[in-house]
């Protein structure tokens, strides 16, 4: 088993890119919990697409205006904050037509970030590395910024929860004991967004929402009680990170593809046994 | 003889949801303090959209709502609701004890945690419903009786001083309804009751007056029901009910918007 894994924890590559994905598997497993339960994959699928506008025009502004102060990450945060609030306030305001409005955003977000990524220099491994991520980019300082965010994120959560369940559970409850709902609401797309951010960087943006949904999925079917489910989805998103990446490192897959593949089948047979149970 | 003081009063309310479709219209009732009142009315006659707006998720075109002698929309208002229980995802990760503390919302600390008081308020609700032995069950593992029970235990854990039911024995076996209404029964002393229901023979035993709501509301006793409404034939004429006969206090009065 050493033998197995000691190169790979000798690589500062991959040692690196290790706790990148447990950092992001922390935050990753605790609100992809609140997505499952709250049924809002779409929503969360609309932010997690969108957020590539902000890359692209960030980093058109940054290699073709110059513009050095600026990264493509600032840019996905961004677009993830001003989606996630366009996005929750076309829930709050204009439920009719809510799922249209939601896969226009989604689609105009992917457009924009292809348009200005074609405008720039070198777009091709930019636009594959941020479509399907690469762990492997991952830096110390990155590692800095993902432990922010991470206890940025998990405070916040720690703080509001019995309120963000009580949204998850039963809105108009929860309105008539005078908790500020449509503010809890768009604080709870916020922190998807910056979720998402986080995800992308493991495995890009098509397979942020396996990471967010999937996890979280899985420990609906083992546990009723939300605080242990986040406790499995973390732990379940860890585990896919390691498998993943000792795929990748070893087989020389994509590293996003598979620890996407691992959570996919992961879930398959944990809905297969949980079917031959019941 | 001195009138009790008023929980409710609705002053010429009018509300729709499409622009020239009104809902309901001209509607001017009040519910004393303690009455349990059965809210009856066809499919689509607007009892539900009345009780948002007794509970300030609407707002009224025209008119006025007084509870308490407060606007609805001043959270928490002393309304507690209990909705059906099918509208829950019974898939969701969550205890009954979890969600009968939810009644509890308002009094929630800064950090997000609740207090011994509301521990113990919880527990008092969960036995008052005879539910104390499911406290850690997944409420979605619950029948529909239960469900209900704990969503009324929910409710009760508020501390209302009015308590709105949607159809509480619409997915409760009939052997366990009988529960249900002696809940409610025993709830009446200390509560203003306003259920949802198209139970007519439960009407006419428990309530103590009508309301029947169809685009426009009339109040009556329950000794005036039809037997054709049983059948959804609800029609005006054949009963003594009144349209205006209805006291307001002068907040229903002076906060009428027009």
């Amino acid at each position: 088993m050493n033998e197995f894994l000691l190169p790979l924890i000798s690589s500062p590559l991959f040692f690196y890119a290790l706790i990148a994905g447990f950092l992001a598997s922390f935050v990753g497993g605790v609100i992809g919990s609140y997505v499952v339960v709250k049924r809002i994959s779409f929503i969360s699928g609309s932010i997690s697409h969108s957020i590539f506008a902000g890359i692209g025009i960030f980093l058109w502004l940054e290699r073709v205006k110059g513009i050095s102060w600026i990264s493509p990450l600032e840019g996905a945060f961004l677009a993830g904050i001003l989606s996630a609030l366009i996005i929750g306030w076309i829930h709050l305001h204009y439920r009719q037509r809510e799922d249209s409005v939601i896969a226009a955003v989604w689609s105009i977000g992917m457009a924009l970030g292809i348009l200005f990524v074609s405008q720039t220099p070198g777009y091709n491994v930019e636009l594959t590395n941020y479509l399907v991520g690469n762990i492997l980019w991952v830096t110390k300082q990155d590692l800095y910024f993902l432990l922010i965010l991470d206890i940025l994120v998990i405070s916040l959560v720690v703080i509001l929860h019995p309120r963000l369940l009580a949204i998850c559970f039963d809105e108009e409850q929860a309105t008539l004991q005078g908790i500020k709902v449509h503010r809890l609401y768009l604080l709870l797309l916020t922190l998807i967004s910056i979720t998402v951010v986080l995800l992308m960087q493991i495995v890009g943006i098509i397979l942020v929402m396996t990471m967010l949904t999937i996890p979280a999925t899985i420990a609906n079917l083992y546990t009723k009680q939300l605080s242990r489910m986040m406790a499995i989805s973390v732990a379940l998103s860890c585990l896919f990170c390691l498998i993943g990446m000792v795929l990748s490192f070893y087989f020389d897959f994509p590293t996003g593809a598979s620890i996407a593949m691992t959570a996919g089948t992961f879930y398959v047979f944990s809905l297969f046994t949980r079917r031959q149970e019941a | 003889m001195k009138n009790k003081p008023l929980a409710i009063e609705v002053y010429d309310l009018t509300f729709g949801y499409s622009k020239n479709e009104p809902v309901l219209e001209n509607v001017s009732f009040a519910i004393e303090e303690n009455e349990f009142i059965g809210v009856i009315g066809p499919n689509g006659g607007g009892k539900s959209t009345l009780c948002k707006l007794l509970m300030g998720f609407l707002r009224p075109w025209e008119g006025s709502i007084a509870i308490q002698k407060k606007v609805p929309t001043n959270y928490p208002n002393g309304i507690a609701y209990v909705p059906q229980n099918l509208r829950y995802d019974k898939l969701f990760p969550i205890s009954v004890f979890e969600i009968v503390l939810q009644g509890r919302l308002s009094h929630l600390s800064f950090f997000g945690t609740y207090s011994k008081e509301d521990h113990k308020k919880a527990l008092h609700a969960l036995e008052l419903v005879n539910l104390i032995e499911f406290k850690d069950v997944p409420f979605g593992t619950l029948s529909g009786g239960q469900m209900q029970r704990a969503l009324i235990a929910r409710a009760l854990c508020s501390d209302p001083q009015i308590l709105i039911l949607d159809e509480p024995t619409a997915n409760v076996d009939i052997e366990r309804e009988q529960d249900v209404y002696e809940l409610l029964l025993s709830l009446r002393k200390e509560l203003t009751i306003l259920m949802i229901t198209h139970d007519i023979q439960a009407v006419i035993q428990h309530v103590s007056r009508v309301l029947l709501v169809q685009k426009h509301v009339v109040t009556f006793e329950p000794k005036h029901l039809c037997e054709h409404f049983a059948l959804g034939l609800y029609h005006y004429p054949l009963i003594g009910a009144s349209k205006s006969h209805f006291p307001t206090s002068d907040f229903a009065r002076t906060n009428f918007k027009k």
